[in-house]
């Protein structure tokens, strides 16, 4: 079956299956590698990708329902690091090993999109649904903050930052979805 | 078709699989003492000084990486013990895995291998001797250039210095030359009291790559005719499979064949196929070579 839809900004055909998942079309029939197979059951984020800007897993998503819809993947996100979270990544030093760096950027570029300026616990809940087996949650999370100032440009401020308290509990901590224990308090002005 | 699985105990294999292991040399190998043509192609415009360092023209350093990077940082730990001792632009710096061979072999495990904590410590000395020799031979060959003793030179920052006129020859002017010398028995190290780079927190090399998805993982590795193979294990957790039938995954389109394991392992059949197909067999996110997560 021959499906059309938009990818990276450019039209796109592709001759396969209609339940092929779009996971495969991108990395087997496109030759996109960039997104990940981490677990193949919307598990674990590492495929997300922007369908019509809402962040997707890409592994249950059959290449039928993209037709005519616009898919961005971590390699068309910008060129050269140019997107405020990709530049704030590598400020923060977020990757350790990388594999599921496409599926947290692309979704924490999602959670901006819609939430220009989340706190830290519109943050966690944002990003809840990425696991990271090395453990960069506490980056992650630093580096969405720096992100919103990258965008914004110097001169504004920032209402919510990690405070680095040692113990979340008696900040009334919650226990995020990724099993991480996380502040929710909001941080001091900058 | 239904195939019987023969018992095995799995401490046979572990005992023959480490054999091999076992057999192989222990051995330091002194930087360059090998000819390093033959261990990776060097880029046009670029000369390697030895296993681990290639200087360009253009002032790049390339460090070669003999470790996996798994996240620890060992791309960057590895570049800058080299860089540490080399006395080059870390600004200059790039990186590229080592193909395999016996020159990369781990110090403390005598194969080429990655794991254990022990990459630093295996590598501390090969990396910063590589380093030092690199310098020595730049400095080599910026006192033949300059006919003078090597005692009147000294290096800084990607360059060699003449003392006495404080001409000055960049690494990459030198590196040609430098990398046709032979390679010194014994180079002195720096005394870690003048680190520059070593012990500081450095920004990791591989994180832009991690962020644009240009890092090549073992699921991105791409070659000709290449099938791809998952494991289906024994439904019963814990259990050892009795024998299956594989007539209905060989009907399936893009299956090119069903094979069983080792006899005795608590799994069996490795079905190949295309990646979709392959993926949608097993949950498991296949074999990461390099980048390893």
């Amino acid at each position: 079956m021959a499906v059309s839809f938009i990818l990276n900004g450019k039209s796109q055909t592709v001759e396969v299956s209609p339940a092929m998942p779009l996971l495969w079309v991108l990395r087997d029939t496109l030759n996109l590698t960039g997104t990940k197979f981490g677990c193949g059951i919307a598990m674990c984020g590492a495929c997300t990708v922007h369908i019509n800007g809402e962040a997707t897993r890409s592994c249950i998503t059959p290449i039928s329902a993209v037709a005519g819809k616009k898919v961005t993947t971590i390699e068309g996100l910008s060129t050269e690091h140019s997107h405020p979270v990709q530049r704030a990544w590598i400020e923060v030093d977020v990757p350790q090993c990388g594999y599921c760096q496409s599926g947290q950027i692309m979704a924490a570029a999602a959670l901006l999109a819609k939430t220009p300026r989340p706190s830290d616990a519109e943050i966690d809940e944002g990003m809840s649904g990425n696991l990271c087996r090395c453990g960069t949650y506490l980056r992650i999370r630093q580096a969405i903050h720096e992100a919103t100032k990258l965008r914004d440009g110097p001169g504004v401020k920032v209402f919510s930052k990690p405070t680095g308290r040692r113990n979340p509990v008696d900040e009334g901590a919650k226990v995020a979805s990724n099993g991480l224990a996380m502040e929710i308090t909001a941080g001091g002005v900058e | 078709m239904t195939i019987a699985v023969p018992k095995l105990d799995r401490r046979d294999f572990l005992k023959s699989g480490a054999a091999g292991a076992v057999g192989l040399v222990i051995g330091f190998y002194l930087p360059g003492s090998r000819a390093v043509a033959e261990l990776a192609p060097v880029a046009p415009g670029a000369s390697a000084l030895n296993a681990w360092i290639r200087i360009a023209s253009d002032e790049s350093v390339t460090i070669v990486i003999d470790k996996s990077e798994m996240g620890q940082g060992i791309i960057t730990s590895l570049s800058m013990l080299a860089a540490e001792e080399l006395e080059c632009d870390w600004k200059k710096i790039r990186w590229e895995f080592a193909p395999a061979d016996k020159a990369y072999f781990n110090t403390i495990f005598g194969m080429q291998g990655t794991g254990g904590s022990m990459s630093i410590r295996a590598s501390w000395k090969p990396m910063s001797q590589a380093g030092a020799s690199a310098r020595e031979m730049l400095i080599a060959a910026a006192a033949q250039k300059w006919g003078v003793d090597k005692t009147a030179c000294r290096v800084e920052n990607g360059a060699v210095i003449n003392t006495v006129t404080k001409a000055r020859a960049s690494y990459g002017s030198l590196a040609d030359a430098a990398a046709k010398l032979p390679v010194p028995a014994d180079v002195p190290l720096k005394d870690p009291k003048t680190y520059k780079l070593v012990g500081k927190a450095t920004k990791r090399l591989d994180t832009p790559i991690k962020t644009n998805g240009r890092a090549e993982f073992g699921l991105d590795v791409r070659r000709p005719g290449m099938l791809h193979a998952v494991v289906a294990r024994c439904p019963v957790f814990g259990g050892k499979v009795a024998s299956f039938d594989a007539t209905k995954a060989k009907g399936m389109p893009g299956v090119k064949s069903v094979i069983q394991t080792r006899p005795g392992w608590r799994s069996s059949p490795i079905i190949r196929g295309t990646r979709w197909k392959a993926a949608a067999r097993s949950t498991s996110s296949g074999t990461k070579a390099r980048m390893a997560a």
